[in-house]
């Protein structure tokens, strides 16, 4: 069963088509490219993900893994197994936030706060949903250790590198320890350096059993780790290849 | 959760100084307003209820229509449910309190005999309205040869009650209405200068309830610091006047009819008022900051 599956997706802006019957599916532990021209279609896909937008027709399907549910009987205890896939576009506005929990996204500008140092950058993740003290002073040094940065924990942005900001949006991305990690454009404002300390990042991330959908259109990335590798043009999906390079 | 929501409030203070307090002003200025009207409302109205029982109807008696006759009057009058009390002055009574009103004019007392001054019957009607309408009916009542009825004093009083509780009333809300505008406008440039961090907040899976909590608290602050300072400055207001002597500290308000309170006690009800009406305002321009300019 797939964890994350794009069904017929059209999505319409005004006049202009930017999806058009996009169909594709994602299992879980999977690491997917994403590639395309700028303005394929790739951004929105992962707006339609996290709902930040709606599709104009077509349905998205999550899966964030199998809830147990269990019922007593009159004499036997039954443990009956539930789905929990969510079509995408129907989520109760207030449910959001626990679909935004289990999906975590990094963006090209890293999109962190300048009054925040490190710590309280990721910290704030955890805040939002309320966890304690204690709990968010055992978490974040865990998950900035994860991105290798444990020891600029009190910096703030403007001290650190581009790479750096970005492993810092990465580790915020993490906290809440999501199933899916989507990074959209992750190594477009980065130096190639840099660029790789992502990818070893994101690698990591992935091996630890979270899926990764990173959309980009750096041909260097996607040829370098041989990964699934789908290609958007024109708001068409135009080949899916298991282990693809950007110019298949 | 309280110790971040002050650390915030001095964020918004230090970035937005003259905002801030500009909006305390207004807000102060406001309250103090509309706990001033709500004192004179309520001064203007135990005034016109003292004037209201105090009002009477005398009726002057012709001087052939015997005492007896009076009594029997008095009785029927007294009967009548509108009447809350009738008093008798006899000629003798009469012509005692007009000695004593007038003990330093001599020549003025020699003039008058008892036989000269008018037995009467004082009475008081259970309110203005009732008394008003029998000052017309025993105007043609046998053995009645005048009538007296100061209801103008208390009428024109009351229309300038009225005059007062609109002219409030208006100014109250105008400053409401400022008010309200000025936490709409404080919060949208709170909430536009954290735009970033709003939009960080929904990316990691912050409810809607939690982005809009620190606004609303700010709205509810403002509020609640205003109304503590109008009440401060109400407070200061009747300590000053009760040391002119405009009124004693025996002084009573009538709250609702029936219900007397004392100055303190109406000091503590009105600061009462104030803080809730502060609460809302605060409250409710923040709730509409949030809904018009909180994209969530």
């Amino acid at each position: 069963m797939p964890q994350i599956e794009y069904r017929n997706i059209i999505k319409d802006y005004e006049n202009d088509r930017i999806l058009d019957d996009v169909s594709f599916k994602i299992d879980k532990g999977e690491f997917v490219f994403l590639i395309g021209p700028s303005g394929a279609g790739k951004s929105t896909l992962i707006k339609l993900l996290i709902r930040d937008e709606l599709p104009t027709a077509g349905q998205i399907f999550f899966d964030s893994g199998v809830n147990t549910q269990q019922t007593k009987a009159e004499t036997t205890s039954l443990v009956e197994e539930v789905s929990s896939i969510a079509n995408i576009s129907d989520i109760p506005h207030q449910m959001l936030p626990d679909l935004r929990r289990k999906i975590g996204v990094v963006f090209q500008d890293f999109k962190v706060l300048k009054s925040k140092n490190v710590f309280e950058n990721v910290a704030i993740a955890l805040e939002v949903a309320d966890r304690s003290l204690s709990e968010i002073r055992k978490i974040v040094p865990n998950v900035l250790g994860l991105v290798g940065l444990s020891n600029k924990m009190d910096r703030f942005p403007k001290q650190l590198s581009g790479g750096e900001l970005q492993r810092l949006s990465i580790a915020r991305a993490l906290a809440h320890e999501p199933d899916v990690l989507v990074a959209d454009e992750p190594t477009g404002m980065i130096d190639p350096n840099s660029t790789i300390e992502v990818l070893n990042v994101l690698e990591k991330v992935n091996s630890l059993g979270t899926t990764v959908l990173m959309a980009t259109h750096d041909y260097n990335i996607v040829n370098r780790l041989k990964k699934r590798v789908i290609r958007i043009e024109n708001g068409k999906l135009i080949s899916d290849k298991k282990e693809g390079t950007y110019d298949e | 959760m309280m110790s971040k929501y002050f650390k915030e409030l001095k964020i918004l203070y230090t970035r937005e100084k003259f905002l801030v307090l500009s909006s305390i002003a207004i807000m102060t200025v406001t309250f103090t307003i509309l706990g001033f009207f709500l004192s004179l409302v309520m001064g203007f109205h135990t005034a016109i209820k003292t004037l209201e029982s105090q009002a009477q109807i005398t009726l002057f008696f012709k001087d052939e229509f015997s005492e007896a006759k009076i009594l029997e009057l008095k009785s029927n009058i007294e009967n009548n449910e509108k009447i809350l009390n009738v008093n008798y002055v006899s000629k003798e009574q009469a012509f005692k309190i007009f000695t004593d009103l007038n003990k330093d004019a001599p020549i003025l007392l020699e003039a008058v005999t008892k036989d000269i001054l008018p037995a009467s019957l004082e009475i008081r009607a259970r309110n203005l309205q009732a008394l008003s309408g029998l000052a017309e009916e025993f105007k043609v009542t046998d053995g009645v040869e005048e009538v007296k009825f100061f209801r103008d004093v208390v009428d024109r009083f009351k229309y300038w009650a009225n005059i007062i509780y609109v002219v409030g009333g208006v100014l109250v809300a105008v400053f409401l209405s400022l008010s309200y505008a000025i936490i709409l406008a404080t919060l949208r440039i709170n909430i536009s200068s954290k735009a970033d961090e709003i939009e960080v907040m929904k990316l990691v899976g912050a409810s809607d309830i939690y982005i809009s909590r620190p606004f609303k608290m700010h709205g509810l602050g403002f509020g609640v610091i205003s109304a503590l300072l109008a009440s401060f400055i109400l407070t200061l207001l009747f300590v000053s006047i009760k040391f002119l002597g405009i009124f004693s500290v025996d002084s009573k308000f009538i709250i609702i009819p029936g219900i007397k309170v004392g100055i303190v006690a109406f000091l503590i009800i009105l600061n009462f008022v104030i803080l809730i009406s502060g609460a809302l305002v605060g409250y409710l321009g923040s709730l509409s900051a949030v809904k018009k300019y909180l994209k969530i």
